[in-house]
């Protein structure tokens, strides 16, 4: 088992390799890039809008119905929901969901390519298949995804407002005190690398599984299956890793 | 020119390629026959560098494919047109997009030369009206069109052909034949045909060579394959009706 996880790992830094040639044309390329931050990065904005707002109200729900001791100011649950929305929620829970739906459906259309023997016709043209087909999907979720993660920040900032205004849980003006208060402006550039590990992990992982897929449209499916299940868990390995080094 | 010397491949323990060895003519279209399993796409494969063998060796105009780097293996594959079993057209692309692929890569034409390439190789294979469609909606046979114009858009020197006829009707089957053979001749392409189609071999077979369990066990040409002493090619020929009357009708 050790011994196949090794290669699998030497496998996956080789399959890297490829990705990382320097594109036969750069034109083709920055092409591509458009395509993929069109499919993986702009068509998951609403999913992660809607989490976002819907967690945001939810944690303020939460928040605010934890803290009943009237020594504390009501102005910190503002103050909480934006702690754990930017150094959680929108860096690793939304790249758990993009695990779902960015790994699925890259290890799914490379896959597909594979075992229709697409990626063999590129090869044999001469193109470098990994590098056309991947390189711009790891670029542009590596790159574009701390975008989703200020969108989902803000959107979930609203949506605690939204619950704030609707109801009486606290007063508006200590909400927006609280969001503002004690800002740290590492913690954003804490959570959008760790988005952007995140989705580089996605993209590459969920792309060597499609590359390497076999055995028909089975293969696609174990593919798919396997890419999330890996990327979830190494999500939140990483998590625990990088906030160790960042936050001590 | 391209030239096998003693190759062998094997997957675990079992051995699909024992030490073949196979010169293919220049400029004719050369077949690969045997009946389903005998080795043929692993042959082929190893041909075209997408499998590695396990010995043995393949050359190129006297150039060894085992010794290319990546940049020459590269250099080589701009260099060989390849038609594969389910035409592998992209599905991302349109018939025009298709036959244009290469060409974005590896030349710098501007896009009306392009456009006038990949029309001329389309018009050579008889599509026409088909530019703005996605491969999947195309039949199976304009889908080897496309893949054959897709194949010669860069003008290749080997064009290699993987059961060109597999899910073709005999009618369709007899075109596409026709127009590989065609382009063979008028280009002067060196062609290398995987198939078990005994129409194709009796109709543009310039040279044969039957595998048999993983070995080369005859070789020759349309015109001597029904004569042949080889029991296992009598065996495989004989399975085809029209093949077992015209040895019938010879005897």
């Amino acid at each position: 088992m050790i011994r196949k996880f090794l290669e699998s790992v030497g496998d996956y830094c080789l399959f890297l390799k490829m990705v990382f040639r320097k594109p036969e044309k750069w034109k083709i390329f920055w092409k591509q890039f458009v395509i993929e931050t069109d499919k993986l990065i702009l068509s998951s904005i609403i999913i992660v809008g809607v989490i976002s707002v819907f967690i945001g109200g939810v944690l303020v729900i939460q928040t605010a119905s934890n803290m009943s001791n009237p020594m504390l100011d009501r102005m910190l649950v503002g103050y909480m929901v934006r702690e754990t929305l930017v150094l959680e929620f929108c860096s690793t829970v939304v790249a758990l969901i993009l695990a779902g739906k960015m790994g699925s459906n890259i290890a799914s259309e490379i896959g597909s390519m594979r075992i229709s023997g697409q990626i063999d016709a590129m090869d044999m043209m001469g193109v470098n298949s990994a590098g056309f087909l991947v390189l711009p999907k790891v670029m542009s979720a590596t790159f574009l995804s701390p975008l989703l993660m200020l969108l989902s920040l803000a959107l979930g900032l609203l949506g605690g407002w939204a619950v704030v205004e609707m109801t009486d849980i606290i007063p508006p003006a200590k909400y927006v005190t609280g969001i503002k208060y004690a800002y740290n402006g590492f913690y954003l550039f804490y959570s959008g690398f760790k988005m952007a590990l995140f989705c580089f992990l996605i993209s590459s992982i969920s792309a060597y599984n499609g590359y390497h897929a076999t055995g028909g449209s089975l293969g696609v499916g174990t593919s798919s299956t396997k890419s999330i299940v890996v990327t979830s868990i190494l999500i939140l390995l990483f998590d625990l890793i990088v906030t160790q080094l960042m936050l001590y | 020119m391209i030239k096998v010397e003693h190759l062998s491949k094997s997957f675990g323990s079992l051995q699909v390629l024992k030490d073949i060895s196979i010169d293919f003519l220049p400029g004719k279209c050369n077949m690969i026959i045997g009946a389903s399993g005998s080795g043929k796409t692993v042959l082929l494969k190893n041909l075209i560098g997408l499998l590695e063998p396990d010995s043995g060796d393949i050359w190129y105009s006297g150039r060894k494919l085992s010794d290319m780097g990546y940049e020459e293996k590269s250099a080589l594959r701009q260099n060989i047109g390849v038609l594969f079993q389910g035409s592998a057209l992209f599905d991302f692309e349109t018939v025009l997009g298709n036959v244009m692929f290469p060409m974005n890569f590896f030349t710098d034409w501007t896009e009306d030369q392009k456009i006038e390439r990949a029309r001329f190789c389309l018009d050579r294979v008889n599509v026409k009206g088909a530019d703005d469609k996605y491969p999947s909606e195309l039949s199976g046979g304009m889908q080897k069109r496309v893949g054959i114009a897709r194949a010669i858009a860069m003008n290749p020197d080997y064009l290699f052909c993987d059961e060109p006829n597999s899910g073709l009707d005999p009618y369709t089957s007899g075109l596409i034949d026709k127009l590989i053979h065609g382009i063979t001749e008028e280009y002067a392409i060196t062609t290398v045909i995987n198939t078990h189609d005994m129409n194709s071999i009796l109709e543009i077979g310039d040279k044969i060579d039957f595998i048999h369990d993983g070995s080369i066990l005859w070789e020759g040409d349309r015109h001597s394959i029904l004569d042949t002493g080889c029991q296992e090619l009598r065996t495989f020929v004989g399975a085809n009706v029209l093949a077992r009357r015209i040895i019938g009708a010879d005897k």
